[in-house]
């Protein structure tokens, strides 16, 4: 049946199945990967654009891919701009950094151009961690790159198939190259599987509503994306908001880099500028533009409170501006490996100079960091080698109304889950002596900063390594309109004689022995308001609970409480009556 | 006589099968707080002699209710030194991935109330620190002085040795007697300390309600002299008794959607069918789940409060598996900011509930879109509103932006409904592998018969079944209920390197416990059926696959036949298998029924000399395709067994009403369903 007048729910039936296949498209590659950072941590995302490479509708586990595949396909359209350079069949692989949606070389992007009755009418793409892409280290990315050469196999937007027949030869250079071929093949053909989904799926909508109709409903998603915005967007305050930061080092001890952003806000454009910052640097901190705008577009779907739609037609307000060559819009061969230390300062300047503006969505600032741990040794019951990669939880800022979140993972993070301690034990040969709430008073506020939290992994065996890349180590997460600023991303190495070293933030293969203790500890949140303010009971309950020490809320908030019963014994003269 | 009641959140219905195998239904008002109330009047309105009663089944919602409305117990945690808090960080996720203020789950334990002790176990249940008694002491006190109500203990590894949880569970009965205790291994075995803990806490939490209730309920039953067996629905399709259901009411959770899900598989294996696809459409939601083969589907991947912008609360018990969403006959049509049609999530509930219901509700829902089109008829509601009212409503909340007619406007809403319920079908089947033209689906609640011969037409399915007593179906599917007892231990380890006599004695040892907790049940050995299943995955993943295991002891066959039957199953869930990977046990899980004798269920028949004038009326009614049409509307109650009619037509009843579209055929079987097939099933 095809009806060429299109009622106008029938286009929004259309729309819901877009939406649907971009779902079902996500589902499809965690379903398909063999590789746990895919189907358990969600390090991808897949969706759908039109013909000129509008994203129409992703999929995401963590939010860190949001301006990448429609840069992404936009940059495969400019390479092969004839009429007859995409044809049916074809798939385009792409994981250059510095162009077409690029993050660092681990996320390899696959794009396919799905045609109907011989017409172009759209792209699906997607963007997926590999567990390997070969390199200088074990798992790719190195948080010690000088270059990207050393950061594994670039794929410069080439065709891995042409015409529905793949590239024997690139696959057989893959599997040569990647430490892991049988994880890294496997992700291509999830990949691959979740392309040919959409493209399946959006033959039948054509089928079945005709070309014209589902044309149409691409539109008028886009349409009603803009419009959502732009409605969003007469309820921002207008004007100029700038904000500034450092970002710690490197990794080689260079820095601190100073970044900073002049954000201009009218009724047509949310401009954010961020010339003006730090040039690239020597160490794999770079970020490239597309990652920049990525960590932008977070921001911004959370200012416009437009997260139920995510195309490309709320971004059509939005620009970004970067100077090339700068350590957030980083040029070949910069390494990137670890780029979500700088692009996050990229999304945490836009919410820092909107935060007084903007109470209702933006709270205090958060730990920020990733705060990746590599973990790798032998495990003493297997004697098989081991090895953990994984993300931390930390403290998020508290807002008007709103204690800050504990232990939560950052940003750029999102259906993220940690590893439980009794999965960990079992895999691994460490043990883990303790996995709490770091209530260690920082982040102090009317609204209080969250906790982040402290991990500690106990070796198990000699000649382990343990990576750790935490940034935000020396320039705090923010508090604001009174708010105190939260506290360090930090490890600690206790060993088993006794001594402590550190604090340190960036550190590449630190050796551990049996019975030497790792010390993870993320950073609180930055607090919201006036402490005085802070209401009394919660103080009280604050201290029950040991979110707050008596001490701190004597000296801090200005209470005394008894130390038995937590009832009030004295209010200080600052806070007053 | 055996009886069912289900307590929902508007009625409470009762149903029963008389000895000459007639059914025989009732329905009340649900009577919240004092649900035990509802519970004697709708079996006081039946007529049935309590005294004549030998089995009763109920279900209830009573612990879901406690949960959501945060009215459990004060309670206390107890947890390993160095990890109170892992109730608190949880996992850490942000489904709400652009929303910088979002808020994680609040534990159902304050911090002061997480209190630690002392001991540690090892990866493989070796005692490394043993455990420390003066700190149980010193907490038990503390919590005396806080005035705790229940206590969990949640230590790791208890799954593996549960010796420390035991010896605390004992000390904290012996210091605080009034207090109810629940020990994580008691109501879960499976690894993962965040899950296991909340799950005990939840269950401590909701222990003290459920006591008082069940007790209750029990005490008002004696009193009328209903004194047969009485058990409880659980949520893993099955029935437990009221003692076991007091120490783990956690496991009755989900009882109601449960009960209708298995009240499908059993109309199946009545009427011959295997694969089917339960549907659900109540007033606020439509509920939906896969049987396959005449399995329901149960694992222990159960939330509240969790949908794709809320992390929720794990439940690691075992739960049928049932996809949920926001699109029931009371769902709001409303406009988004875009200007786009949604139905739904926010529904009018039954109060004021839809336009069509006179009790002051003016925004219009799905139910008043059927109503305007004409598959549901003024007389199906027990109020005085006129059509215009409703057509007034519909033209001015939707139809004016528009700028159409409400009929039309009506049917978009229809139209908008079904896409979102199409949707939730298209994920328990098609996403999973399953082709839905392999199924059968039966519809009920007030909303399934309504839509679910579109939703086939749609789907490709070639026959739809609304069941007899589909207004009562939950307490149907109660009636025909075992008593069913999971139990699922995890046991990590290589296919390749399991022992023989470790694995047959961790089986000896489930069944062991299983045919103890029976006996106590009054049920005796003859009665049990065992199957067994393992989750097992290939090595160095996370996500595993049920696999049904071979009777009898460890051998090569059993391997063989594990290996084979994974990588199949494997290969539908996942779309891949490596057979030369090395396999591995996460979970061992047996499923024990304690069966009892069930109501014969009489096939039905309508005396022929009864079913004069079946036809009602003629009336309009507006379709996709076809536009306004007149169809003759049956009167359900009047079809005689074996009759058939062709559609368009309407067949209906007190609460609800089937719509038949013109290339679909319906005819009435042996029990008194409805029967649809759907002659150009699309592809």
């Amino acid at each position: 049946m095809k009806k060429e007048s299109a009622n106008i729910f029938t286009l929004e039936i259309v729309k819901d199945s877009l939406l649907a296949i971009g779902d079902e498209m996500f589902q499809t590659l965690a379903r398909t990967s063999m590789s746990p950072i895919i189907y358990e941590v969600l390090d991808y995302a897949s969706g759908v654009m039109d013909k000129n490479g509008n994203l129409l509708t992703q999929g995401n586990g963590v939010a860190g891919f949001i301006g990448m595949l429609s840069h992404m396909v936009a940059y495969t359209i400019e390479k092969f701009p004839g009429k007859d350079d995409l044809k049916p069949g074809d798939v385009i692989i792409i994981n250059n950094p510095y162009v077409g949606g690029g993050s660092h070389l681990s996320d390899v992007g696959l794009v396919m151009p799905i045609f109907y009755e011989g017409e172009l009418i759209a792209f699906s793409a997607n963007k997926a961690h590999w567990t390997e892409v070969g390199g200088k280290d074990p798992g790719s990315f190195s948080n010690d790159a000088t270059e990207v050469y050393q950061e594994g196999l670039q794929f410069p937007c080439v065709k891995l198939f042409d015409q529905g027949r793949i590239n024997e030869p690139l696959l057989e250079m893959i599997k040569a190259n990647v430490r892991m071929p049988d994880l890294s093949i496997g992700d291509l053909w999830a990949q691959i599987a979740a392309l040919r989904t959409g493209n399946k799926r959006i033959n039948e909508l054509c089928e079945k509503y005709s070309k014209s109709v589902l044309l149409q409903s691409m539109e008028r998603l886009l349409d009603q994306g803009e419009i959502l915005a732009r409605e969003e967007m007469k309820k921002l305050p207008k004007g100029t908001f700038t904000a500034m930061d450092y970002i710690d080092d490197d990794g080689f001890g260079n820095g601190p880099f100073k970044v900073q952003v002049k954000i201009t806000i009218t009724d047509e454009k949310f401009i954010c500028d961020f010339r003006g910052s730090h040039p690239q640097v020597p160490g794999p901190i770079n970020c490239s533009y597309s990652a920049l705008v990525t960590a932008v577009r977070v921001v911004f779907l959370s200012i416009t409170n437009a997260g139920d739609v995510v195309n490309d037609g709320i971004f059509r307000p939005l620009e970004v501006i970067a100077e090339k060559g700068s350590v957030l819009s980083a040029e070949r061969p910069a390494p990137t490996s670890i780029y979500w230390e700088s692009d996050g300062f990229g999304g945490d300047l836009v919410w820092k100079a909107l935060a007084p503006h903007i109470s209702e969505r933006l709270g205090a600032g958060h730990f920020l960091s990733v705060c990746s741990v590599t973990l790798s040794g032998i495990n003493p019951e297997t004697k098989e080698p081991f090895l953990i990669v994984e993300p931390s939880v930390g403290g998020w800022g508290a807002a008007d109304e709103q204690d800050g979140a504990r232990g939560q993972f950052c940003i750029g993070d999102g259906e993220t889950y940690n590893v439980p301690v009794e999965v960990a034990e079992t895999r691994y040969g460490v043990m883990v002596e303790e996995y709490a709430l770091c209530n260690n008073g920082a982040g102090a506020g009317k609204y209080i900063g969250g906790s982040g939290v402290v991990r500690s992994y106990r070796a198990l065996s000699n000649n382990q390594q343990v990576s750790v890349t935490f940034g935000r180590n020396k320039f705090l997460p923010w508090g604001i309109n009174g708010g105190k600023d939260g506290s360090p991303n930090e490890f600690f190495v206790k060993k088993a004689d006794g001594a402590t070293e550190g604090p340190f933030s960036i550190y590449a293969r630190y050796p551990l022995n049996a019975g030497d203790v790792v010390q993870l500890v993320t950073g609180t949140g930055g607090g919201y308001g006036d402490p005085l303010e802070r209401d009394i009971q919660q103080i009280q309950a604050d201290v029950k609970n040991g979110y707050i020490s008596l001490k701190d809320a004597k000296e801090i908030y200005g209470v005394e409480l008894d130390a038995d019963d937590f009832s009030v014994r004295d209010v200080t003269p600052e806070r007053g009556a | 006589m055996r009886i069912a009641t289900d307590i929902g959140g508007t009625f409470t219905d009762l149903v029963s099968i008389s000895d000459e195998g007639n059914i025989i239904t009732g329905k009340a008002h649900t009577t919240a707080p004092n649900y035990e109330k509802g519970v004697l009047d709708v079996i006081q309105q039946s007529g049935l002699g309590p005294e004549t009663i030998d089995t009763f089944i109920h279900g209830s919602t009573v612990v879901i209710n406690a949960l959501t409305e945060r009215s459990g117990a004060k309670t206390g945690l107890i947890t390993t030194k160095g990890f109170r808090d892992v109730l608190e960080i949880a996992r850490g996720n942000r489904p709400d991935l652009f929303n910088l203020r979002y808020k994680k789950p609040t534990p159902f334990v304050d911090r002061y109330l997480r209190q630690e002790v002392q001991e540690r176990l090892n990866f493989k249940g070796e005692v490394i620190t043993p455990l420390d008694k003066d700190a149980i002491r010193q907490i038990a006190a503390y919590f005396k002085k806080e005035k705790v109500e229940a206590v969990a203990i949640a230590y790791l590894y208890s799954y593996i040795n549960p010796e420390h949880e035991v010896e605390t569970k004992k000390m904290i009965k012996e210091l605080l007697p009034d207090v109810a205790v629940t020990a994580s291994h008691e109501v879960t075995k499976e690894w993962r300390e965040y899950e296991r803990t909340n799950t005990a806490v939840l269950n401590a939490y909701v222990k003290p309600t459920a006591s008082t209730y069940l007790t209750k309920l029990k005490s008002d039953l004696h009193h009328i002299n209903l004194n047969g067996y009485k058990y409880v629905m659980q949520s893993n399709g099955g029935t437990t008794t009221f003692p076991h259901a007091e120490e783990t009411p956690i496991n009755v959770v989900e009882s109601g959607p449960v009960a209708g899900v298995y009240g499908a598989a059993v109309l199946g294996e009545l009427i011959g069918e295997k694969n089917i696809i339960a549907f659900d459409i109540g007033g606020t939601t439509a509920k939906c789940s896969l049987i396959d083969n005449g399995e329901m589907k149960v694992d222990t991947n159960y939330f509240i409060e969790k949908d794709d912008k809320h992390a929720g609360y794990p439940i690691k018990v075992p739960v049928v598996d049932i996809i949920e969403i926001g699109n029931g006959g009371g769902s709001i049509a409303w406009i988004d900011k875009a200007g786009s049609l949604k139905v739904g999530p926010k529904s009018a509930g039954s109060s004021p509930g839809p336009v069509a219901y006179g009790k002051g509700g003016e925004q219009p829902t799905t139910t008043d879109a059927n109503l305007l089109t004409g598959r549901l008829s003024l007389s199906n509601f027990d109020s005085n509103v006129e059509m215009d009212t409703v057509k007034q409503a519909i033209q001015e909340k939707v139809a004016n932006t528009f700028e159409m007619t409400a009929d039309e406007a009506a049917l978009g809403i229809i139209r908008i409904a079904n896409s979102n319920m199409l949707q939730a079908l298209k994920m328990i089947s098609v996403r999973k592998g399953y082709d839905p033209r392999d199924f059968t689906l039966i519809a009920y609640g007030g909303g399934g018969a309504l839509h679910a011969p579109a939703l086939a037409k749609e789907l490709g399915i070639g026959k739809v079944i609304i069941p007899n007593a589909s207004a009562v179906f939950s307490a149907w599917g109660m009636l025909m209920t075992d008593l069913r007892h999971d139990y699922i231990q995890t046991f990590i380890n290589e296919m390749g390197q399991i022992d023989p006599n470790t694995i047959d004695r961790k089986w000896d040892k489930l069944e062991a416990s299983a045919t103890e907790q029976f006996a106590e049940e009054g049920i005796t050995e003859e009665h049990v059926l065992f199957s067994k299943f393992v989750d097992m995955r290939y090595k160095g993943q996370e996500h595993t696959v049920k696999v049904p295991y071979p009777d009898g002891t460890w051998n090569d066959t059993t391997k063989q036949q594990l290996a084979r039957a994974f990588h199949e199953l494997h290969e539908k869930k996942y779309t891949y298998k490596l057979e030369n990977t090395e396999m591995e046990f996460v979970n061992l899980h047996l499923t024990a029924l304690g069966t009892i004798e069930k109501p014969k269920v009489n096939k039905f028949t309508v005396d022929e000399a009864f079913a004069k004038n079946e036809i009602k009326e003629k009336r309009q009614v507006l379709y996709e395709e076809i536009g306004w049409t007149e169809v003759n509307v049956y009167h359900r109650g009047k079809l005689p067994t074996g009759y058939t009619l062709n559609g368009p037509a309407i067949v209906e009843e007190p609460t609800s009403s089937t719509i038949l579209y013109p290339d679909q055929q319906l005819q009435v079987d042996d029990y008194g369903n409805l029967i649809i097939r759907i002659k150009e099933a699309e592809a």
